[in-house]
């Protein structure tokens, strides 16, 4: 095995321990309650296959396991069923939950040792291990990468589709079938796929371009002809893979797809805070995702992303202005990662993009960041070497030399791997220190938290506090996430869910701002102003607990 | 590598040989920024001073917003009951104790006058007095469990239920209609009881539920009410109701002893919107009668709020 695969396995491997190290302190995410239910469903079908092909078949079976949450495609929720069913037969994990979260975290880790392979191919070894380490050390990243759920999934396959277009250009054509087949894998993951193909037909153009530019014949650029054959298998394979891994697509197809279409393109505008105004229709801020980037993404690393890129496109104007030939191969990746971070934020210059998912809207774009910023990590720790044998003469030896080679790479990630650890489990409430951190951000008033996971953290003094089958307001856990807390061990199975404050004994409250309605609903309901219990991320509240009044004997607990 | 470079090349270099220092001050912000929030021990240190500055009454202001919680939590809901904490605005209290995390004044209380401050740990305490207090004479929300409550047309009388059934409508929903409340026919949405909802700015504001019925008036009628010059209040709903400005004006009509005094209009984007009914020669009238009803072209998701004093 080359050394560049076991330094990806490794970084690939070290990074799926962290996470699977990290996860028991994680509550679920709405969102994921949603996929438990429908991994589930597909987990029969796939049971029913087995038995009973004949019958599973059936139009009626089949829509009735994959019409559930069919807005969503189905590869990774399959995935999960399949882990989950391996965890049920065998009892892989600790916790029930961790068997569906656990192939998000495999491709969670599979991003990392691809950005560490690619950047590496690109710019040495040193380059790819800082990549790897910036993208796993962006704390929203991390926090994504723990769930059953589809963002950082999307951004490995996306990832690893790009990867592929782009040894295609170089390899031909078994490259590009699987260019095709990933692509497939990735449209049947989530919607964000529809932009890698506009990503490689760019790209080609501007290999097109490039040519006519320094007058190279179209003939002597193979590339741009393997460019082409990727794209006919993406728009080929790509959709076969959708139908043939996506059972709900068998029947009606046109009018299902047009469904599934229809209902992305025109998502409901949920609420979300942005600098203490709440958003809820059009027009959008359009500094939103600029500025969230700018508060999440450790500004060490958008410094050397900035680096990075800036010595990309000098060494473009420079060939540009000699018309230099035979530079595509050259240029071919880099410009690659550009398009790749272009195609996932272009959306929101626009102010009809939706921003209620915050960062996981362009998590596509973080791999293809932490690229650039991994070969300006390189070219530092180098320029830094060479300063210090310049300066050093003989006291600088070999070992010294990459002794400071270390320091100086470990002065780079040092903030974002701080920061990635310190922000957990809170990772939605994690901003970087350009913003004054979690405290800088809730004064300016940006989101703290969305998807009720936060439960998560509650659950110690929810057992410690709620008695014998006492009632709980679960606020903004979904059903299926609460459930989990309860087959998990997590939450005692006595405690009681109830989707109405009124009935409550305790009322959980995730604070986002447009829900504050319901934080005072409880306190008119159980009769307090003061929660019970308060947590979250550096003395920030995110995630509260209400007490009924009369529940306690501490007299100040009541409210008029 | 050449370390012979013309100008731009330069440049870039030095932003290179610079980036590792900016790591580590980006590493030394974060635990900076980590630790800038106050700790559990600075909000247990908030008693004495506390104690010291406030008197009865006088509601705490707590900025940034977001450290509101922490301070409910460990000074205890007694001091912080619904009249103060959600109040409809700060003009009738005489003064308030602010407590500032980050040294700054809040928004609602930036012109008043600062009496006394105390430096506690990270935490800045000041006594504020109101330049201009308008008190409130009566307070209709304090009066509801008195008033009389017809219902509809024909009107009937809504029964006052001390034990009712607690209701909340969760996200866009209804607020929490309190186990205290008159009881109207026809719906539990057809209720007068005090509760709490969001405004505008997700505030929370106190006031009388009131929804207008299908057909003719909800009517709150106060007796024996000791006037100033004018009734003051505001209007409005939970913000997620009426943000899509889809429903039809609610009026409220105020009249004293049977007279008419006013009218207010409210719209949906209006917010909690104030207004001021000067009472003209009915200034100062001791044990009048004040009848509020509220009424709308479409009764359907009016789910109108108000507050009202005379002062």
């Amino acid at each position: 095995m080359s050394r560049h695969r076991i330094v990806a396995a490794t970084l690939g491997v070290a990074y799926l321990v962290l996470l699977l190290s990290t996860v028991s302190d994680l509550g679920y995410a709405r969102d994921e309650g949603f996929y438990f239910h429908a991994a589930r469903a597909y987990a029969s079908w796939f049971s029913a296959l087995a038995d009973d092909p004949g019958t599973a078949l059936e139009q009626g079976a089949v829509d009735r396991a994959f019409g559930v949450n069919r807005e969503h495609p189905v590869f990774i929720k399959s995935l999960f069923a399949w882990s989950h069913r391996l965890h049920e037969r065998w009892g892989l994990f600790e916790m029930e939950g961790t068997g569906f979260r656990f192939p998000a975290m495999v491709l969670a880790a599979l991003a990392v040792a691809l950005t560490y392979r690619w950047t590496a191919r690109r710019h040495g070894t040193v380059a790819g291990v800082c990549a790897a380490l910036l993208l796993a050390a962006m704390p929203r990243f991390f926090y994504h990468a723990h769930l059953a759920c589809f963002d950082v999934p999307i951004a490995a396959l996306w990832l690893l589709g790009a990867y592929c277009y782009a040894r295609s250009l170089e390899r031909g054509l078994r490259w590009s079938i699987l260019t095709g087949l990933v692509f497939g894998l990735a449209l049947n993951t989530k919607h964000n796929a529809w932009f890698l193909p506009i990503a490689c037909i760019t790209h080609v153009v501007l290999m097109v371009g490039w040519t006519w530019w320094t007058r190279t014949p179209l003939s002597r650029t193979p590339e741009i002809r393997r460019g082409a054959l990727t794209l006919g298998c993406m728009l080929t394979l790509g959709p076969l893979v959708v139908y043939a891994t996506w059972p709900w697509l068998w029947h009606d197809t046109g009018a299902r797809l047009a469904e599934y279409v229809r209902f992305h393109w025109d998502h409901d505008y949920y609420n979300m805070e942005f600098l203490g105004q709440n958003y809820w229709e059009p027009p959008m801020p359009r500094s939103y995702a600029w500025l969230m980037t700018a508060a999440t993404v450790p500004g060490i690393t958008l410094l050397l992303f900035a680096a990075g890129l800036g010595a990309y496109l000098l060494r473009v104007a420079r060939a540009l202005r000699r018309r230099a030939k035979a530079t595509v191969p050259v240029f071919a990746d880099q410009a690659l990662w550009l398009l790749g971070i272009g195609v996932a934020l272009g959306p929101w210059l626009s102010d009809q993009t939706p921003i209620f998912g915050g960062t996981k809207h362009w998590i596509t774009a973080f791999p293809f960041i932490a690229m650039f910023a991994g070969a300006a990590g390189a070219r530092t720790i180098r320029l830094c070497r060479a300063v210090a044998r310049a300066r050093g003469g003989v006291w600088l030896t070999r070992a010294r030399s990459r002794g400071l080679g270390v320091i100086v790479g470990a002065a780079l990630v040092a903030s974002p791997v701080v920061q990635t650890l310190h922000s957990h489990p809170w990772g939605l409430s994690a901003y970087t220190p350009l913003v004054g951190g979690s405290a800088g951000a809730a004064t300016m008033g940006l989101n703290r938290t969305f998807w009720g996971y936060t439960t998560g953290s509650a659950v110690t003094y929810l057992n410690d506090n709620v008695p014998p089958g006492g009632t709980v307001y679960i606020h903004d856990t979904a059903w299926p996430a609460w459930d989990m807390l309860l087959r998990d061990g997590r939450l005692r199975s006595d405690i009681r869910g109830v989707g109405s404050v009124a009935q409550a004994d305790f009322a959980l409250y995730h604070h986002e701002q447009h829900m504050q309605g319901q934080e005072y609903q409880a306190w008119v309901a159980l009769g307090t102003t003061a929660p019970a219990f308060i947590a979250g991320l550096d003395g920030v509240p995110v995630v509260m607990v209400y007490r009924r009044a009369d529940a306690t004997t501490d007299a100040s607990s009541t409210a008029r | 590598m050449r370390l012979k470079p013309g100008p731009l090349r330069l440049i870039s270099r030095l932003v290179l040989l610079a980036l590792p220092i900016v790591g580590v001050c980006e590493l030394l912000a974060h635990f900076i920024a980590s630790a800038s929030a106050p700790r559990s021990q600075d909000w247990a240190a908030l008693e004495r001073p506390l104690e010291a500055l406030r008197r009865e009454g006088e509601p705490i202001v707590v900025t940034p917003r977001w450290a509101e919680p922490l301070v409910r939590q460990q000074l205890g809901a007694a001091r912080f009951p619904l009249a103060e904490v959600a109040r409809p605005d700060a003009d009738r209290f005489e003064a308030v104790v602010e407590i500032s995390v980050d040294g700054d004044r809040a928004p609602e209380t930036a012109d008043w006058i600062a009496e006394q401050q105390v430096d506690a740990e990270a935490l800045t305490i000041r006594r504020l007095n109101n330049p201009r207090p308008r008190l409130p004479r009566a307070d209709f929300v304090d009066l509801v469990p008195r008033a009389e409550v017809r219902f509809g047309e024909p009107a009937r009388r809504c029964t006052w239920n001390p034990n009712a059934r607690v209701a909340a409508g969760g996200l866009g929903g209804h607020p929490t209609f309190p186990a205290a409340r008159f009881e109207c026919p026809g719906s539990v949405f057809f209720n007068v009881g005090v509760t709490v909802i969001a405004d505008e700015h997700f505030l929370p504001r106190r006031c009388i539920w009131a929804h207008p019925p299908a057909a003719g008036d909800l009517v709150l009628r106060f007796s024996d009410v000791d006037l100033g010059e004018e009734i003051v209040g505001h209007g409005g709903m939970y913000w997620m109701v009426e943000r899509t400005r889809a429903g039809a004006p609610v009026r409220l009509r105020v009249s004293v002893d049977d007279t008419p005094v006013g009218e207010v209009v409210h719209e949906d984007g209006d917010g909690w919107r104030s207004f001021a009914l000067p009472l003209g020669d009915r200034s100062g009238r001791e044990g009048a009668e004040v009848e509020f009803a509220v009424s709308s072209a479409d009764f359907r998701h009016r789910h109108f709020c108000f507050e009202a004093v005379s002062r």
